[in-house]
């Protein structure tokens, strides 16, 4: 089943092309959410302009709800899955200036690219400065090295922080998002009252279905998601799977 | 104003939220891994530097990986993304007649004070994304998604550096 590129069913060459399907799709989104204009990444600072963090709240409800729902659906492996580990102290930090460059700047990496892609200077501009960033700390490195590599947690989910059912905190994910979400709209309406979005049926829906998918999740134990012994349903023989 | 006719030309923001998130998934589906923007920039940054001081990069803490037993930074599943992001945002700007060479700026700022604080920021940017070892895409969605503490610390500490700073940018913006 899945993950593709590690079950087998797709060689690692092809991986890498499908990953410029997945990019295309990427950018295209992006694109059309309004992302590649600064101004309305910028304006999310100042509430003027909600929009960048309700599509992030909803981004990361989806994903959360579509990779562990498939994972309890017994489709994807999480077991054979890349996960992003824990680097506490260089991740606040690294967040906190990444915060201040995004409000200065008006971009972030993607959305930089993509916006001077389509013609934006000012995010071209960004990206040359991005480059020296990267080359900075790239050629510097010895000198963050320790704080770059301190702080290790090793892959540390919310639930395990929490001491709660893996699926429980996805609901709290999605309560969270979806309050958030109406904190948002409320800050905006209050601040900048003619630019104010109002919520249509769409969105409603949306929320409170997404809020009955976690809840189904939160029924689970942790042993629905992440198998003791992985399954064996990949497509080639455990055995000849590089590091299988 | 202006830039409001170019809103309503964007999907609504939950929809594209929901869009977005489900790119998500089929990376993971497809790839078992998430989605990333920041990591094809820098092994980009690496390749420009290598072509001015090939010695220093190849012998760089930090890039030397990249080189490795006979490897070339832009072979990596990150560089074809990043390729494939470029080609989508270009798509989708075409089909919404954005596709044109401007600069986008705050109503109160000149266009050269603009691109200087896009530089400065995006120095400031490239340096954080090395540190927190991802950007917003990778690092904050991805992790979000999986439900990483550091990628959870790392969104918030946005939102914290991004509102603490805002008022001294206002102008830039509002």
């Amino acid at each position: 089943m899945a993950p593709l590129a590690k079950t087998g069913a797709l060689s690692p060459e092809a991986n890498l092309w499908a990953a410029v399907g997945l990019g295309f799709l990427f950018g295209f989104v992006l694109q059309r959410s309004g992302f590649t204009d600064s101004r309305k990444i910028a304006r999310a600072f100042y509430f003027r302009d909600v929009d960048v963090p309700v599509v992030m709240w909803s981004a990361i409800v989806t994903g959360a709800l579509g990779l562990w729902g498939l994972s309890l659906l017994g489709v994807l492996d999480v077991s054979r899955m890349y996960f992003l580990p824990t680097f506490l102290a260089p991740m606040v930090v690294g967040g906190l200036i990444f915060g201040v460059g995004m409000v200065v700047g008006g971009y972030c990496p993607g959305t930089g690219a993509a916006a001077a892609a389509t013609g934006k200077l000012d995010a071209l501009v960004f990206i040359v400065g991005f480059f020296v960033g990267t080359l900075l700390f790239g050629d510097v490195f010895p000198v963050w090295g320790d704080f770059y590599r301190s702080d290790y947690r090793g892959v540390w989910r919310l639930d395990q922080l929490l001491g709660i059912r893996l699926g429980a905190a996805v609901l709290l994910v999605t309560l969270t998002a979806v309050a958030g979400v109406w904190v948002l709209r409320r800050l905006q309406r209050q601040f900048w009252p003619h630019e104010a979005r109002i919520l249509c049926w769409e969105d409603r829906v949306l929320g409170v279905s997404a809020l009955v998918l976690a809840g189904m999740l939160a029924l689970f134990p942790n042993s629905a998601f992440i198998p003791e012994h992985p399954p064996d349903y990949y497509l080639v023989p455990k055995a000849s799977l590089p590091g299988g | 104003m202006h830039d409001t006719v170019e809103e309503r030309s964007c999907w609504r923001p939950v929809t594209a939220g929901v869009a977005l998130g489900l790119v998500m998934v089929l990376t993971f589906v497809v790839s078992g891994r998430g989605f990333g923007a920041s990591g094809g920039l820098t092994r980009l940054a690496a390749t420009l530097q290598h072509w001015i001081a090939p010695e220093l990069t190849e012998h760089s803490a930090y890039f030397a990986p990249y080189f490795a037993q006979g490897g070339h930074p832009l072979h990596h599943y990150l560089v074809f993304m990043l390729a494939g992001i470029l080609a989508g945002a270009v798509a989708g700007a075409a089909l919404s007649g954005q596709l044109r060479f401007e600069v986008l700026r705050g109503p109160g700022i000149a266009p050269g004070r603009r691109l200087l604080l896009a530089a400065l920021g995006g120095i400031l940017v490239g340096f954080a994304a090395r540190l927190a070892r991802g950007c917003t895409s990778g690092q904050a969605l991805v992790g979000g998604a999986e439900l990483s503490v550091g990628s959870w610390a790392f969104m918030i500490s946005i939102f914290a550096g991004g509102y603490a700073a805002a008022w001294f940018v206002r102008r830039q913006w509002l």
